[in-house]
């Protein structure tokens, strides 16, 4: 438990005030045909952010996110020290800390050995490395190809099979009922 | 932050099982599969946690996978002994919460029904009935005499013919092995279609539906 209360101390309840670091990799050197860098939006350790979040480039959650959803039309990491209570859905979603909620893939979901879920997952491709604690369901269809480029969707309806207590479904109702404020991410 | 997300971080970092240590081959694992159509959606409860080779393995299937790890559950562990049959039943009935209309095709039971005394058995076997439709096929593990011991290991899926088996890193759950008449009496949503004993006396269980 010590491991997850690290980072109360930096908490923010309101959305963050800072900008997210948008990183990119620095070309290769003497590449000579064009090199495709790809964006990450990091919220980093220490941030918290109350709300929905949508990235159009690929995010790197090493903090805290409460809220809805997490769309992003690119990937997602969840970092060892993030932490997301909100459904998730990106071509490919990394999960090396914690998530509480459904997660969708488009392409592939890896659930890490340090990462923790609790969800149901949804994705042509799903990988749980060893170690690894996960509890919900997995909705896996290796046929259905990565053609559309538009996460999976996430049922918010069915998503408590195994799990005990409604979190997305919760996360859901309230969610409706009260706006929350959220966050867009762009870069480029 | 919510209920459920507080149940994820107070739980154990540590794995719940150890690596594999080794290996073993079925004979009903793959007689169970040639009765499915693999061609349609599969839906799969694994009465287990979610190992990282039967996820591999069934990810080769359009399927969905409901891990539900009653092994780790408290009212399973501390307290069978101490609650009614009705409350046991509400108890797994809460764990078998799936979406309306969820029809199982492959139950993986491994050991867990030797580790329920006579009312925990007879509990889930109610609360596991509405979710079973007539070519539901059970796999599990039984002992062909109540004295032989079980080990405290998990088993994973590494393809149809060979399970993997891993040491559970918490303590083994009481033991309370059941003859095949009281499975007959106490487990009476099921009927066997075919048991294969095994070295150390150990029973291999494919189950159907009782009509």
């Amino acid at each position: 438990m010590a491991m997850f209360d690290k980072h109360k101390s930096a908490k923010q309840d309101s959305p963050v005030s800072q900008e997210p670091k948008i990183s990119q990799p620095a070309p290769s050197m003497g590449a000579t045909a064009p090199v495709t860098t790809t964006k990450v939006a990091l919220i980093g350790e220490g941030i918290s952010i109350s709300g929905d979040v949508k990235a159009e480039s690929s995010l790197k959650v090493e903090g805290r996110i409460e809220g809805r959803s997490i769309q992003c039309s690119h990937d997602v990491e969840i970092a060892e020290t993030g932490h997301v209570s909100a459904s998730v859905m990106a071509k490919v979603v990394k999960v090396s800390g914690v998530v509480s909620g459904d997660i969708g893939g488009s392409e592939k979901v890896l659930i890490s050995r340090s990462g923790r879920v609790q969800g149901n997952i949804t994705a042509p491709r799903v990988q749980l490395e060893d170690g690894a604690l996960f509890r919900g369901s997995i909705d896996m269809n290796p046929a259905e190809p990565a053609a559309s480029e538009k996460p999976a969707a996430v049922k918010q309806t069915t998503s408590k099979p195994a799990a005990k207590a409604p979190t997305q479904g919760a996360a859901a109702t309230s969610g409706a009922a009260r706006k929350e404020p959220g966050l867009n991410l762009k870069s480029g | 932050m919510g209920a459920v997300a507080r149940t994820i971080e107070s739980g154990s970092a540590l794995p719940r099982t150890g690596p594999v240590t080794s290996r073993q081959q079925s004979k009903l694992f793959p007689a169970m599969f040639k009765m499915m159509n693999v061609n349609h959606r599969l839906t799969v409860l694994e009465i287990g946690p979610a190992m990282t080779e039967t996820v591999d393995f069934f990810s080769q299937f359009k399927c969905r996978l409901h891990f539900v790890d009653l092994f780790h559950e408290p009212f399973v562990r501390e307290k069978q002994s101490d609650l009614s049959e009705k409350e046991l039943r509400h108890a797994f009935e809460e764990q078998f919460r799936f979406p309306a209309g969820t029809r199982i095709d492959i139950c993986l039971f491994w050991d867990f029904l030797c580790y329920l005394d006579d009312t925990a058995l007879r509990a889930f076997n109610s609360a596991l009935r509405p979710w079973l439709h007539s070519g539901t096929r059970a796999h599990g593990f039984g002992v062909h005499h109540l004295a032989i011991k079980l080990e405290n290991i998990q088993y994973g899926v590494i393809n149809n013919e060979t399970l993997s088996i891993r040491e559970r890193r918490s303590a083994q759950l009481p033991y309370h092995p059941h003859s095949q008449i009281e499975m007959h009496e106490m487990f009476n949503s099921f009927d066997f279609e075919r048991g294969l004993l095994l070295p150390e006396g150990i029973l291999e269980m494919l189950l159907k539906p009782r009509n």
